[in-house]
């Protein structure tokens, strides 16, 4: 645990997620931390204004359909709590497939995770799918210079290239149901942040029976990071 | 034979031909659905307040069902009250389905996955109960498609005790009969104390065939068992009536009433995902005693039975801290109305500053009582605020008894402005009995002098939202003997309003026609209506509420191959069912239920309309629609109706008092 200035009020969460929780959307997802720590009595900081929201940052927004097995949510709070009182208050208040790993100290006037955000890993077990194919099809698409993909929503009609955010590919079998897993680390900063399913997609593998975990995240400054 | 089945089944079930509808889904096999759909949120399960029983725990195990998206399911309070009752019972087991989105329908016929419950994953087909929702009709067809997705078959007389009892209930139940043929039964009026009674008496019936096991239910009082029951035809195809088979059958069928309200859910489910009222629920009062003469819901859930501000407010910090929820709703049909509303509110208010928790107040009235509520839910926060006035003259809001005055309604605008609304939605209905073309031109009228306030004092930003809907004639009400306005007098209607609502500063939407004409359809019909039901089911039918899925080919096929045979013709089948004006000796193929409001009451109420009489709000003085002489006996404290003139006032009133909580 970090030795902090423990009169901050700003609290650095890991959480893990799995199972039914790995479908919800971002946006959901912060629903949902919210009401947990409302359920659990932590005394949240709201923004001023006429739709008061509680503070709470994400590193990086998790993609729906994706669980994690690390995730960071910092939260800011109107009066100092021991990390061990959180951990005690949200046991119960947390839905069934969401868990706290580590809760630590965080400087008020530490950079926001996002602006740390470096890369990200993710393993993504696959059905139906050959090692030894997945595996040539990762070289070739390594071997590519660019690969260029439509954005989504409104900017659909422009391309970006998802070579440039790719970092490793690597596949090795994996355990029933599942055939094989694909491990990769992707970049993940402002503007410039990889998706798991763009990449299956540019594989061939979109409609392939999947499930997908981060599995870490991986920060610029090890002065302020939290260890992955 | 069929109970030779049964035994089988409550032997082993590896010897069940249907045991692949009985054991769980892998939650991998789940997951490799999710990739391919929209919001596979809805899909999962795994909500916080969500119970999770061991199967063999319990002797009875019910599925709630409602039949349309998640989103909307997770809103019906209904369902809700039925799953915190349910599983309070330690002998019982409620779990929740609802209907997939077409995406994942078809993914999950793709690979042969029946629907299953979001809490076990096991396939809805395991359950000893389905309790389906007909809270309106245009659940009709996804009720079907529901049940063919669950792998059962649609029509209960092809169902036997291996399957699930399907049963309905919701305001849609008040004429059940266009479903009548697919359910095994509807429960009729509120369910907290009949479902309980059903679930006993069902359970001990486990080795009967279904026939027999529907015929023990007969004396539940509150049940309508459709096939007992047979309706008869005139030669010129009209309705002429429904008669029992069995003598133990009742006749008629007594809406169930609970003398007190239940106590309110306090752990509700807290969805992951977003759904269309995203937030904790209280209801505060049911029953209406306005008595709008359109209105089904003001009839068929009389009395007002008021819960205590006391209650509300311990119940608001029971959900808040039990869910998280930023947000309460109080559920009513007219929350001005709850007698401590303004006391309840300032509390708290005051109890509530700093905890950043909100409170919703829905169904306001027209006037300046709950325009001061309002501002002080709103803050400094004012969306828009909404007034119903439904009609836009006089004389049509006296046909409809809804007693506002224009002049009334133009100071009340006014006030709304001043304390900085900008924007003021407006709901209006067209078609309405008696109707005529100036009565729709002063809509428009009427909007743009509000429009012509709303600048006046806050500005060119004003926003006038005009919502107009097409009124249908529902059953139980004092204009079931009214006719549904056709599809010439409705578009002339609509353009007339488009024509005048036009330019800057003014919203308007409507409801399609076709939709709302197949809607009148469903809510008048009789019997007949089931094969037309199935076979538009059958043609692609479904999701009949939603725009972007509807089917209306399909609707006009099926009508087109079904009609002629049993009402002659589509045309003499739309005439029938919902364009005709209707005699006072008409036989409505609802009249075998009884909503505590008698025909009688509803008649004369009728007639009042066309004389342009308004009737009084009933809380002052008794009008004797019929619930106090139905359900005297279960009469309670918390109940609004006045003492009726030359009674002794109730005895049981500290009785009914006492047994406010178990």
């Amino acid at each position: 645990m970090n030795e902090q200035n423990p009169t901050t009020l700003r609290m650095r969460l890991k959480f893990a997620t799995s199972g039914p929780l790995a479908y919800v959307s971002v946006l959901d997802l912060g629903r949902l931390w919210e009401r947990a720590l409302r359920r659990a009595a932590i005394p949240l900081r709201y923004s001023l204004g006429f739709n008061p929201r509680p503070k709470l940052q994400f590193a990086a927004p998790l993609p729906t359909g994706c669980g994690s097995e690390a995730d960071w949510l910092d939260i800011w709070l109107t009066e100092p709590r021991e990390p061990a009182e959180i951990a005690t208050a949200l046991v119960g208040t947390l839905p069934p497939d969401l868990h706290v790993i580590e809760i630590t100290w965080v400087p008020e006037d530490a950079p926001a995770l996002s602006e740390l955000m470096q890369a990200v890993t993710y393993r993504v077990l696959l059905q139906d799918v050959d090692v030894t194919e997945l595996k040539a099809a990762c070289a070739t698409l390594l071997k590519e210079e660019n690969v260029l993909r439509a954005k989504r929503g409104r900017r659909r009609h422009q391309h970006y290239d998802l070579r440039q955010l790719i970092e490793t590919l690597n596949v090795t079998p994996a355990l029933e149901p599942w055939t094989a897993a694909l491990e990769m680390r992707l970049r993940a900063q402002a503007g410039a942040t990889g998706r798991p399913d763009e990449v299956l997609s540019a594989l061939g593998l979109a409609d392939v029976p999947r499930r997908c975990t981060r599995t870490g995240l991986f920060l610029s400054s090890p002065a302020d990071a939290p260890s992955p | 034979m069929e109970s030779m089945t049964q035994n089988q089944l409550l032997n082993t079930n590896t010897q069940d031909p249907n045991s692949s509808l009985r054991r769980p889904i892998p939650w991998e096999t789940i997951e490799t659905l999710l990739h391919r759909v929209q919001k596979p949120g809805r899909y999962v399960g795994g909500e916080f307040n969500a119970i999770h029983k061991p199967w063999d725990s319990v002797t009875t195990r019910i599925c709630l069902a409602f039949p349309d998206l998640y989103d909307l399911g997770m809103s019906n309070f209904a369902l809700q009250i039925l799953y915190d009752i349910l599983n309070r019972r330690e002998d019982i087991l409620a779990e929740r389905t609802y209907l997939p989105a077409p995406d994942m329908i078809a993914a999950m016929r793709q690979e042969n996955m029946p629907l299953y419950a979001l809490e076990s994953y096991r396939p809805v087909a395991a359950f000893d109960i389905l309790a389906i929702s007909t809270a309106y009709e245009q659940l009709f067809t996804n009720t079907l498609e529901l049940l063919d997705l669950a792998g059962l078959p649609i029509r209960a007389t092809d169902r036997d005790a291996r399957h699930p009892l399907i049963i309905g209930g919701g305001h849609g139940a008040f004429n059940p009969e266009p479903m009548c043929d697919f359910f095994d039964l509807f429960i009729i009026g509120e369910a907290e104390e009949v479902i309980l009674e059903l679930v006993e008496r069902f359970s001990k019936t486990r080795t009967l065939p279904r026939e027999a096991q529907l015929q023990t239910l007969l004396d539940i009082e509150g049940l309508y068992i459709p096939r007992f029951y047979d309706a008869n035809y005139t030669a010129e195809n009209t309705f002429a009536g429904i008669r029992p088979l069995l003598p133990k059958a009742p006749m008629p069928i007594k809406r169930r009433i609970v003398g007190t309200l239940p106590p309110t859910p306090i752990h509700q489910i807290v969805p992951n995902i977003e759904t269309t009222h995203d937030r904790g629920v209280i209801e505060i009062q049911r029953g209406c005693t306005h008595g709008c003469r359109f209105c089904q819901a003001g009839i068929i859930t009389r009395p007002v039975r008021e819960r205590s501000a006391e209650e509300i407010i311990e119940n608001v910090f029971a959900i808040a801290a039990a869910t998280g929820y930023n947000e309460i709703g109080f559920l009513s049909l007219s929350s001005a109305d709850h007698t401590e509303i303004e006391t309840l509110l300032q509390t708290l208010q005051q109890q509530c500053s700093g905890l950043h928790l909100g409170f919703s107040l829905p169904s306001l009235r027209i006037d300046a009582f709950s325009v001061a509520l309002a501002e002080g839910l709103a803050g400094s926060r004012k969306s828009g605020f909404t007034f119903a006035p439904e009609a836009a003259t006089e004389a049509l809001r006296r046909r409809i008894n809804k007693e506002i005055h224009t002049e009334d309604l133009l100071t009340i605008a006014e006030e709304v402005f001043k304390r900085g609304w900008r924007t003021l939605k407006l709901y209006f209905m067209i078609g309405l009995p008696g109707e005529t073309d100036e009565d729709v031109l002063a809509i428009a009228d009427l909007a743009h002098e509000l429009r012509r306030i709303g600048v006046r004092l806050g500005g060119r930003k004003t926003e006038i939202h005009v919502s107009i809907s097409t009124f249908v004639p529902k059953p139980q009400t004092a204009f079931q003997w009214e006719a549904f306005a056709d599809a010439n007098t409705i578009a002339r209607r609509q353009v007339l309003l488009f024509q005048n609502l036009r330019g800057r500063g003014f919203k308007v939407s409507w409801n399609k026609y076709p939709g709302t004409s197949i809607e009148a359809l469903l809510t008048r019909g009789d019997r007949r209506l089931n094969a037309i039901i199935e076979r538009a089911w059958q043609l692609g039918a479904r999701f009949d509420a939603w725009d972007e899925w509807w089917n209306l080919e399909a609707w006009e096929q099926a009508l087109t191959e079904l009609a002629p045979e049993s009402f002659g013709s589509v045309e003499t089948l739309r005439e029938v069912t919902m364009y005709r004006e209707r005699s006072e000796d008409e036989i409505f193929p609802w009249d075998h239920l009884l909503s505590g409001v008698e025909r009688r009451f509803l008649l004369q109420d009728s007639q009042r309309s066309r004389a342009g009489e308004f009737l009084s709000d009933c809380r002052g003085i008794c009008h004797a629609c019929g619930i106090l002489r139905h359900y005297a006996n279960q009469r309670g404290a918390e109940w609004r109706c006045p003492q009726p003139e030359g009674s002794k006032p109730a005895t049981n009133q500290q009785t009914a008092g006492n047994e406010k909580q178990p």
